[in-house]
């Protein structure tokens, strides 16, 4: 432990979207030549809690403090001036501009008034060397691989000589030799005084590299302390550790199983080689973190992206759908988790929305029956408790009753299979508990509901097996009695498997 | 490093120039297809070689060089403007109305340019400031200018220095110097921090902002230079035809546009390069009088002009899907 003060902190902040607390009370302290791990699962408030350190984001109560000085409104130039440095976990990247035009980008030496080019190449030289990028400086970025621009944007961070560095899980998509390069860099900066928070799901990593650990849940902190004498098992607790209340239904296993569908070698845009069987009856979960290849294995099985399997066999056809109106008529319903601009038509009503698959299935030029849409509209929404006047918008609802509106369109054509994607992101805890009863609900009565959610309390309470996945493979199949939220959150972060000598 | 050359800093030809040649990538197909053009158009022409020919040549392609730059600028920020051709009538009308008389020419040339300074000037800040759609503010702004442009001279007429127009539209290849010129300037735009920063705003903003860079100023910069480049066309028109028409430009909206999609330069922002753009024009101007002299009627040219549009814009598109 280095005794001395914080480069960096926030003191008690507090930040709400549209009324939603996002953090509450947080406080970090950044000391040099500390590397600070900020661990949470997805949605704990890490993104909001680094915008607000790197003057992205206003905090609504608390505050700032560089050097230990209260800073009251940060904006991002002034924070690069006080040295602070973020590796996005989106990327900030021009893919016109070559390596080392985006390396300078916002902070171009000059001379005359131009960028002077022999001096940004040297730096940015300098900056490539510092984390193994080799390719030549004039290579425009779009010519470069996910991980190669990964280092990219981690050189931009370096070439500002950053007293604060920030990195939003920066090896995401870097191989294991670029992550070997980049976590000896680190310690080098570490060394040499930088403070840095390093934000990253694979705990191997984060046990290897870092010092002091803060750890986040539901936008509040439950953990701040020296990672000595932590293990791996201790921080998943820390992280998932909550009380799930009696927001689910009981489960019961469901009487009768029989396989919905079933695919063998099944691969689609990052998903590969996957085997997997949907039967009835259950609700089949699909977790892992953001951005394994959930939502591609959806998609594929939904016809919505290519997709290939060794075989396949969709509610007694003997292939993949291949496409949405062959998948809707085999008895397959996508919920999309995009509900504004995938899910539902905003700006229409709500009960053009109700009708939409069934304008579908209708012959073209078929006469409208408003009348019996009228009564059918009437009857679904009755059915899954929406409220109001079903000529008005359907971005009048709030967002609870959006995603009932998004799964009560395909009700009337009673789908075999459900195929729902995150359907309780953005909804408040009393529509949450409907959908619950509901999914448990369909399933009873025989339906195949997929439940693909970044909530892992729903994936153990809710589901009757779970397929974690990592990396476009499922790392584990949890049946209903090993489900747990550390069995989950293991899973998908590899913590199960044997610690890789760092 | 040892893979590293350790030659940083002797030059600064050792990263600018390749970075420009790496600009050259995307456009070469394009390079090879205007070179074809032009010997074709030689072939049937042998006068383009001679000087007043050249001269000839190079005149009726630089308004439409310089609407493709002004196009070309605004796509690389993510907008568009359908208010370029209007804008090149009101600097046409404004040229023709000032410089015979008091003002001389250099008073009406600072003239047409602060008109094209200012009015992008005042798009660009509608368009980023207010955050309204750029089609729609230039669609309006359209009507405002050409109004303008009617207003100051309701019918043909006015007049120009002759000399001027002898200068710039006689038998001397003194338009495609000015282009010449025009293009250096544009480089030593694109070689400041504010310039090469329009690729990053209009590309990606969110980034751009982070690493910040000055958005909103790149963005309203780009639609005054836009501005200027119009009128600046609208003044040689002008001097090309002896007088002001308040609408001569209209055709220049459309081709600009054109002449920069020709050109790879892309409707989301920050894609393609002014070399393309200024490729495309060119191509459009060739195509024109290749078909002109294969004695196409123009109803046959249009329809010809579209189709090659159409097809220089998939091509790319389906190499990209074969890939």
């Amino acid at each position: 432990m280095v005794n001395t003060a914080p480069l960096l902190a926030a003191r008690g902040v507090s930040k709400a979207f549209f009324g939603n607390p996002v953090l509450r009370n947080v406080s970090i302290a950044l000391l040099p030549g500390r590397v600070h791990a900020l661990l949470g699962e997805n949605g704990a408030g890490k993104s909001t809690l680094i915008n607000m350190l790197s003057g992205a984001l206003r905090p609504d109560g608390g505050t700032i403090e560089v050097d230990g000085k209260a800073v009251s409104h940060m904006t991002p130039p002034e924070a690069r001036q006080a040295g602070i440095a973020v590796v996005q976990q989106e990327l900030s990247l021009t893919a016109n501009l070559s390596i080392a035009e985006n390396i300078g980008l916002g902070a171009y030496p000059r001379r005359f008034g131009l960028v002077d080019y022999s001096s940004l190449a040297s730096q940015a030289r300098e900056a490539c060397a510092l984390v193994g990028l080799d390719e030549p400086l004039s290579t425009p970025v779009g010519e470069l691989s996910l991980g190669r621009r990964q280092m990219v944007e981690i050189a931009k961070a370096l070439y500002r000589k950053p007293r604060v560095l920030i990195l939003d899980e920066p090896t995401s998509s870097l191989s294991a030799t670029e992550t070997r390069i980049l976590t000896d860099l680190l310690e080098r900066l570490r060394s040499q005084g930088t403070a840095i928070l390093y934000i990253s799901h694979r705990l191997n990593e984060v046990m290897a590299l870092c010092q002091h650990v803060t750890v986040l849940k539901d936008g509040s902190v439950t953990a701040d302390r020296p990672l000595e004498g932590t293990d791996a098992a201790g921080l998943v607790r820390l992280m998932v550790g909550r009380d799930p209340g009696d927001l689910f239904p009981k489960w019961q296993a469901s009487p009768s199983r029989t396989t919905a569908a079933s695919v063998r070698n099944f691969s689609a845009g990052l998903v590969r080689d996957v085997d997997l069987d949907i039967k009835t009856g259950e609700v089949l979960g699909i977790g892992g973190l953001v951005g394994q290849g959930q939502e591609d294995l959806l998609l594929g099985l939904y016809g919505a992206i290519p997709a290939k399997a060794v075989s396949s066999e969709v509610n007694a056809y003997q292939a993949l759908p291949g496409g949405v109106p062959k998948a809707n008529a085999l008895g397959l319903a996508y919920v999309p988790a995009d509900r504004k601009r995938e899910g539902l038509h905003l700006i229409h009503p709500i009960i053009t929305n109700l009708m939409l698959p069934a304008f579908a299935r209708l012959p073209a030029l078929k006469p409208r029956n408003r009348g019996s849409e009228r009564d059918l509209a009437r009857k679904l929404a009755a059915q899954l408790g929406i409220k109001g006047d079903l000529n008005r918008p359907a971005q009048a609802l709030s967002g609870g009753n959006q995603q009932k509106v998004a799964l009560a369109k395909w009700m009337p054509h009673d789908p075999l299979v459900l195929l729902l994607n995150d359907p309780t992101r953005g909804v408040d805890v009393e529509t949450k508990r409907e959908i619950y009863i509901m999914l448990r609900q369909l399933a009873k009565d025989g339906k195949a509901v997929v439940l693909m959610s970044s909530d892992t309390p729903e994936l153990v309470h809710l589901c009757d097996r779970v397929a974690v996945v990592r990396e476009g493979r499922i790392a584990a199949m949890l049946e209903h009695d090993a489900l747990s939220e550390e069995n989950i959150v293991a899973a998908a972060v590899g913590a199960d498997k044997p610690k890789v000598a760092a | 490093m040892s893979a590293v050359p350790s030659t940083s800093g002797q030059h600064s030809g050792r990263l600018y120039w390749p970075v420009q040649a790496g600009r050259n990538v995307g456009v070469r197909g394009l390079f090879a297809v205007v070179l074809a053009f032009i010997v074709a158009y030689g072939f049937l022409f042998p006068g383009l070689f001679t000087m007043s020919g050249f001269a000839k040549f190079t005149q009726s392609w630089f308004p439409l060089a310089l609407v493709a730059m002004a196009q070309a600028l605004l796509m690389l920020t993510g907008g568009i403007s359908l208010a370029i051709g209007a804008t090149v009538s009101l600097g046409a009308v404004i040229a023709a109305t000032t410089m015979v008389g008091p003002l001389g020419v250099a008073g009406g040339s600072a003239l047409v340019a602060a008109a094209g300074l200012g009015i992008g000037a005042i798009t660009g800040f509608i368009v980023v400031k207010l955050r309204l759609p750029a089609i729609v503010v230039t669609l309006a702004g359209s009507f405002i200018i050409g109004g303008a442009a009617l207003l100051i001279l309701p019918r043909p007429g006015g007049a120009m220095p002759e000399w001027l127009s002898d200068l710039l539209a006689g038998n001397t290849p003194a338009a495609f110097l000015l282009l010449v010129a025009i293009v250096l300037l544009w480089k030593l735009y694109l070689a400041t921090p504010l310039g090469l920063s329009l690729y990053a705003a209009g590309e990606n903003p969110v980034g751009a902002y982070r690493s910040g860079v000055p958005v909103d100023a790149a963005r309203i910069a780009a639609y005054a230079l836009s501005g200027l480049l119009s009128t600046g066309a609208g003044l040689f028109v002008a001097a090309q035809t002896g007088s002001g028409d308040p609408v001569i430009g209209a055709a220049f909206t459309l081709n600009s546009i054109a002449a920069a999609v020709l050109g790879g330069i892309g409707f989301l922002g920050g894609q393609g390069t002014m070399r393309g753009a200024l490729a495309g024009s060119l191509l459009l101007s060739l195509m024109i009088s290749v078909m002109f002299f294969l004695g196409f009627t123009p109803v046959a040219q249009y329809v010809a002009q579209g189709l090659i549009i159409i097809g220089a814009v998939a091509l790319p598109q389906f190499r990209k899907v074969q890939r």
